[in-house]
């Protein structure tokens, strides 16, 4: 009897988690169009940045192996696009294809000597490997025009509609519906990963490693497809900056900008797949509203990540969620 | 015949020889307890056996395979499962996923099936939750497969992990103290289930304290001390060693 309770919990709460996620993407497509171009400009980040939230969610969130070096990911997916169409002219899609292999190769190639270690030193190794990306995209000036940046970046090809006439992406909206349909993407992509048998075993590794590995399970090479998984999706956000931005600097392989990355995903709750979406979106809102000049923004960034540190590790979902589980079991006890 | 043949295995920490220069072996369908004192070397030759630990010398012999040095995900492969003294599930995890993941090395599921929901992965996953049901009515959980491992009680979180280790799919099974902090009441039900697990074809090797225990179930048992095999054979046999009676009471009380 008390599992039938368990189950009665899931179901109440499935359909209304449903309706919210609708509720979230209707407001998503009908409100932009309402907005000034400005507004839509800062969608269109929030929206690419909570892509990079999800990747961190899956091997953070979910796997349990906290990596400080995304930015380096996000960067080499923004200039191998970058690289492919303007210096070898590649067309857009087999350039997004290319740039999405070439980071989940990274991902692959660094992950197999990182995540045989465990704990601080994988997250220094992560770190170190963003440090040294940040600093080839600078010095490689031949390749990468150093410092000035890559510009000349295309945006996405328009595509024939069925009634005729061409969908163009010069325009802001047209451009924020281009990754919005990206966005909700990377959050089918996790749903039903995390909620298949491959995601059971990420989250099993990250309660419990050996555990895990004396279950039969090979937790490096797991850790290895999270870390891989997720820095392809790092990568589809490293593209879709670029052929938003037209052009790349350095700037977006700094390694702050990953740690703004963790900063977004335990505000929103780490593990949760609402998580990424309310963390990126209060923290590169507020500082928006408050229309403060960029280093107060880190401030301000920094005090509501420490507020959360101390009073609410477990971020805006994971407070939701056990609240839930109080309101549920005074109802029903 | 042997499904298990250890010899002059030995495991070193520093200065101290957790394990010195053991041999043993275990045959298909029986049941042999380890037992000792406190520190004897009985966890470390479970860490051992299932790649935990390298062994500083000697061989495992698992089916005539030296499985001496293996990665622990490969022993479990190889066919040995364990259970550890503290308890170890998955707590915020439901009785039946902490199953399944169990059970996930024999699954054929890759990421892109998962992600496009193919029918080959949709049945496969079907498939590995029956037989996960199937083991946990067996263990008698059936009951609890929605339940957070967590909120189980200590008894039925001891169940949770010997069916854990019994969805790998072992040949031997490693039980390190089934019965330990677990109400006295309770413990009969666990031994019935290990009396179970040996009916339906798996050989077990136990660490176990309570010694009536260990001399009501057990065909054989090998004896600790100080990481040496002081004795082994029959209950009897054993019960009436003298090197086992000094170990356990102190020389005085040896005959």
């Amino acid at each position: 009897m008390t599992s039938q309770g368990g189950m009665e919990t899931s179901r109440t709460a499935y359909p209304s988690g449903t309706i919210a996620w609708c509720l979230v993407l209707i407001l998503a497509v009908a409100v932009p169009p309402l907005v000034g171009g400005y507004l839509t400009s800062m969608l269109i980040l929030i929206a690419i940045w909570t892509i990079m939230c999800f990747s961190m969610n899956l091997i953070y969130g979910y796997t349990g192996q906290l990596s400080l070096g995304h930015a380096a990911f996000l960067g080499i997916g923004a200039y191998s696009f970058g690289l492919l169409t303007v210096k070898l002219h590649l067309g857009f899609w087999p350039a997004f294809a290319a740039a999405i292999a070439i980071t989940g190769l990274f991902g692959f190639l660094i992950g197999i000597p990182a995540l045989k270690l465990r704990g601080p030193y994988f997250i220094l190794v992560t770190l170190g490997f963003a440090v040294i990306i940040g600093v080839i995209v600078i010095a490689w000036i031949d390749l990468t025009g150093g410092a000035n940046g890559l510009a000349g970046i295309p945006r996405p090809d328009p595509i024939p509609l069925p009634w005729g006439g061409k969908l163009r992406f010069d325009s802001l909206l047209n451009m924020y519906y281009f990754v919005l349909v990206f966005l909700v993407l990377t959050v089918l992509f996790c749903h039903r990963l995390i909620h298949s048998l491959v995601g059971k075993i990420f989250i099993a590794i990250s309660h419990n490693e050996n555990l895990t590995e004396s279950l039969g399970i090979n937790t490096l090479s797991q850790k290895v497809l999270s870390f891989t998984l997720s820095a392809m999706l790092a990568g589809i956000a490293g593209v879709l900056y670029a052929t938003y931005n037209i052009v790349i600097s350095p700037e977006v392989t700094h390694f702050a900008r990953g740690m703004d990355v963790v900063a977004y995903l335990i505000v929103g709750g780490a593990g949760t797949m609402a998580g990424p979406m309310i963390g990126t979106f209060i923290l590169m809102a507020v500082p928006e509203v408050l229309q403060v000049v960029p280093y107060v923004k880190t401030l301000i960034n920094g005090i509501i990540l420490m507020l959360f540190l101390i009073f609410l590790p477990s971020g805006v979902m994971g407070g939701f969620n056990s609240t839930l589980g109080k309101l549920l079991k005074s109802r029903t006890g | 015949m042997t499904l298990l043949d250890v010899s002059g295995l030995t495991r070193r920490f520093g200065g101290l020889t957790a394990v010195s220069e053991l041999s043993f072996h275990i045959r298909p369908g029986e049941l042999l307890s380890i037992i000792g004192p406190n520190g004897a070397g009985k966890t470390t030759l479970f860490n051992l056996l299932t790649g935990i630990y390298k062994p500083t010398s000697g061989k495992i012999l698992f089916n005539g395979i030296d499985i001496a040095g293996c990665k622990p995900y490969q022993a479990t492969r190889y066919g040995i499962a364990r259970t550890f003294q503290m308890t170890s599930i998955f707590k915020q995890a439901t009785v039946l996923d902490n199953v399944l993941i169990g059970q996930s090395l024999r699954a054929r599921v890759g990421v892109w099936g998962s992600i496009l929901r193919t029918p080959a992965t949709v049945k496969e996953e079907r498939k590995t939750r029956e037989k996960a049901r199937e083991i946990l009515s067996f263990v008698g959980l059936a009951d609890k497969e929605n339940r957070l491992a967590g909120n189980l009680t200590e008894e039925a979180q001891k169940r949770l992990s010997v069916s854990m280790a019994l969805a790998t799919g072992p040949a031997l099974l490693l039980l390190d103290e089934p019965t330990g902090g677990v109400n006295l009441e309770e413990i009969s039900g666990l031994i019935d289930l290990v009396g179970k697990i040996r009916k339906a074809g798996i050989t077990i090797c136990l660490i176990e304290h309570k010694m009536r225990m260990v001399m009501s179930i057990s065909d054989r048992i090998v004896v600790l001390n100080y990481g040496k095999k002081i004795a082994e054979g029959t209950p009897k046999e054993v019960a009436n060693n003298e090197e086992v009676i000094k170990a356990y009471l102190g020389a005085r009380y040896a005959a």
